[in-house]
């Protein structure tokens, strides 16, 4: 059989990636050049600044309001003197705070008010957002008095205050308009992760809760995971199955999607959009739905069940606490009948955009389906389909919902507070919201973190469509 | 002759893979619709226990479960928990589309310094799902003074809306920047383009985007389970969850009437839903 009409992919797919190993190695190579860059812009100014910029460096707005630009000086100025203020009163006491973590324990017997730890810990994260901050402004306030000088120098006008403000709203429109989403995701995404991450490192949690001061441990929890018996034995278990468990279904759901997809692209099919509208309904019922139902379907008074006792056998405890394996493999069908229909809709979305001469050199070259399945419609499925399948291993890796409603609150033995069809993020919730583990639980947090994203931005760096978006614009 | 008798044989064979192609369709539509109907069909039933059923369906049907939902609210007040819903998802809704929109339009139309960076981040902070900082948020929340307030919930869900922002830029990406320019030659200000051709053009998407962002709050369980304790504040969701486990009709006929909008959603878009998974995958 030709071969070389297939070879084409399989070409493309190779020089891909070497391409992406040199972008990679392109990187590194040239990030000394690109940091000595970064520091060549603060070297001119520090050398080539006059007076008035120094003046700029020692109080904001100096320099502006020596070269005669009053709104922004005073603007400058009084950001300035808010921030000593704030400082002064507040923000040097949370930042010491944030590494004491208090010191005053509290007795409400003998009515002392101690420190509270946690609001502290918070309280000094914001002082040292609120640090940053200040320094972004002031390095803005020495670039600025900088090119007012430049301005001068060539004695052009420089760029007026109202004129900076209005340009808010056109060149620099993307300033206003992502400032909202910014704080917002700042506040509500990054905030948990950063305090999350600072937990891992206290031993908050158990009986250390306020008015109990917290302290900071370093890598104990970690180390308290890794290797002390209470706890090491249930995280390898768990992170076993949990891989086991992400590879499966990941593998399951992809393939029964795409062998969906493929059945309903047959010729001999008629009706397509009547047979797919199936998948669509069981993809549009809630999640939290399904999976009570499937709890009932098969708990002891489940329809299964008695089906079973009527027919004369004994009740069989499909979810119960021994049932290891039973609930296994009940935790990956209920996990497919969920997911295969979105990896159909994938699956059909792709397809259609396969280039169908491949297929019509292949008939020629009397190829079989199977051969062609696998040369034209498996490599290009996959190669387009990389950066999903990667983020659904991850959704599948961190699946909550399954054995959460399947078997939630289960605790065996063998297993600190878990269940042998735990997954972490299962194990997580019950150490932290239902038992207070609070720093053990942060901790196992960032384990599953680092797992999942270096996989994620691995890929998603090598791929196509983050390197080579401005193609398709 | 050797030809026409290579026809005569492929065509059983033809009939034959047809057959099994319709069989395997008919078994797996089968096994979809199953559950969706034994739930449908036990939202009628007229004793409502799940013991009462003769295998998987119930023997007498009636109107009583959906009566009894909405009348007898003493222990699970299910009008209440519908309003809630209602109210959380509409206003998650509206405030994280206005922040998707922007944010998509962004990360489109303007080429700035971090760009890249911020790009790379919400793809980072989107692999963090968002209950895997939950003991964090929950002991937030809780200095925050935000347990047991719909607005604190209203704040999460629509914060973190915009970091699904990427099948918008995609959209917008498809809008010719040639319009764009025409307009800025006229004296257009950024702003102005924005409001008086980019949003009208993107209108589609807009509904899109106020659709799909109401479906999460909409079928959301995690969240309202960790931060709503109050009985009165409970979601849909979180009522369900807490039913017993003989009140298998009065689940079926919740569930019912909660998953109706969003099947409805999902069959008048499901041509966008296409695009909007594969959006992640590489275009060829």
């Amino acid at each position: 059989m030709e071969n070389s009409t297939y070879n084409g992919i399989t070409n493309k797919i190779r020089a891909f990636f070497a391409a992406k190993a040199k972008a990679v190695k392109n990187f590194f190579a040239t990030l000394p050049q690109r940091i000595k860059n970064k520091f060549a812009g603060a070297k001119e100014i520090l050398t080539q600044g006059n007076g008035k910029v120094s003046a700029s460096m020692c109080i904001m707005g100096l320099g502006q309001l020596l070269y005669r630009q009053w709104g922004k000086g005073i603007t400058y100025l009084l950001a300035q003197i808010a921030f000593l203020a704030y400082f002064i009163m507040k923000g040097a006491g949370d930042f010491i705070g944030f590494f004491t973590l208090g010191v005053k324990q509290g007795n409400a017997w003998y009515g002392i008010e101690g420190d509270n730890s946690v609001i502290m810990l918070l309280m000094g994260i914001l002082s040292i957002i609120a640090i940053i901050f200040y320094v972004v402004i002031y390095i803005s306030n020495i670039r600025d008095a900088y090119r007012i000088q430049c301005a001068a120098d060539t004695l052009k006008q420089p760029v007026s205050f109202k004129k900076e403000l209005s340009s808010l709203l056109d060149k620099n429109f993307h300033k206003t308009a992502l400032a909202l989403p910014i704080v917002g995701v700042c506040v509500f995404s990054i905030l948990p992760i950063i305090f999350m991450i600072l937990i891992a490192f206290t031993n908050y949690g158990g009986t250390v809760v306020p008015p109990a001061l917290v302290d900071w441990v370093g890598f104990e929890n970690f180390a308290k995971i890794l290797t002390l018996g209470q706890f090491a034995p249930t995280f390898f278990k768990i992170f076993g199955w949990n891989i086991l468990w992400a590879i499966l279904s990941t593998f399951i759901n992809y393939f029964a999607g795409l062998g969906l997809a493929l059945l309903l692209n047959r010729k001999c099919v008629k009706g397509k959009t009547f047979w797919r509208l199936f998948p669509i309904l069981a993809y549009a019922v809630p999640g939290f739905i399904t999976l009570i139902a499937f709890k009932f379907m098969f708990s002891y008074g489940g329809p299964i069940n008695q089906m079973i006792t009527s027919a004369g056998g004994t009740a069989i405890g499909f979810l119960d606490i021994d049932a290891k394996w039973t609930a296994r493999l009940i935790g990956l069908m209920v996990n497919a009948w969920l997911n295969i229909p979105s990896g159909m809709l994938l699956a059909t979305g792709i397809l259609s955009n396969v280039n169908t001469d491949l297929y019509e050199a292949a008939r020629v070259d009397g190829a079989s389906a199977w051969k062609q399945f696998v040369k034209i419609t498996l490599p290009y499925v996959l190669f387009a389909t990389m950066p999903v399948l990667i983020s659904q291993f991850i959704a599948n890796f961190n699946n909550f919902g399954i054995f959460y409603f399947l078997r939630g609150g289960l605790y065996m033995d063998g297993y600190f507070l878990a269940s042998d069809t735990d997954l972490l993020i299962n194990w997580l919730y019950n150490m932290s919201i239902d038992n207070n583990y609070y720093s053990i639980g942060a901790a196992i947090s960032i384990i599953i973190f680092i797992v999942t994203s270096i996989i994620s931005l691995a890929v998603y760096v090598m791929s196509p469509s983050y390197k080579q978006e401005e193609t398709y614009q | 002759m050797s030809k026409q008798t290579g026809k005569l044989k492929i065509k059983p064979k033809k009939l034959f893979g047809a057959a099994l192609t319709y069989l395997i369709i008919l078994a797996v539509c089968f096994i979809f619709l199953f559950p969706i109907l034994w739930l449908v069909l036990a939202s009628f039933s007229k004793t409502g226990s799940i013991y009462s059923f003769k295998g998987f369906f119930p023997t007498a049907y009636s109107f009583d479960s959906f009566v009894k939902l909405f009348t007898d609210t003493e222990m699970y007040n299910y009008p209440r928990w519908f309003g809630n819903t209602l109210f959380i998802s509409l206003m998650s809704s509206l405030i994280g589309t206005a922040l998707t929109i922007l944010t998509a339009y962004c990360m489109s139309r303007f080429r700035f310094k971090s760009r890249k960076a911020m790009m790379k981040t919400t793809l980072v902070l989107g692999m963090f799902p968002s209950f895997m900082t939950m003991t964090a948020v929950y002991i937030l929340m809780t200095q925050f003074n935000l347990i047991n307030q719909q607005w604190g919930l209203i704040m999460i869900y629509s914060a973190g809306a915009p970091m699904g922002y990427l099948t918008q830029k995609g959209f917008f990406d498809t809008i010719s920047v040639s319009i764009d320019e025409a307009a800025r030659i006229d004296g257009a200000s950024n702003f102005k383009i924005f409001v008086k051709i980019t949003l009208p053009l993107a209108a589609p998407m807009i509904v899109y985007t106020l659709l799909s962002s109401f479906v999460w709050p909409w079928s959301d369980f995690i969240l309202p389970k960790l931060l709503l304790k109050n009985k009165d504040l409970y979601t849909v969701a979180v009522g369900l969850m807490s039913l017993d486990n003989t009140e298998f009709s009065r689940f079926a006929a919740g569930s019912v009437f909660i998953a109706i909008p969003i099947i409805v959603f999902y069959f008048a878009l499901s041509k966008f839903l296409i695009n909007g998974l594969s959006a992640g995958a590489v275009k060829q």
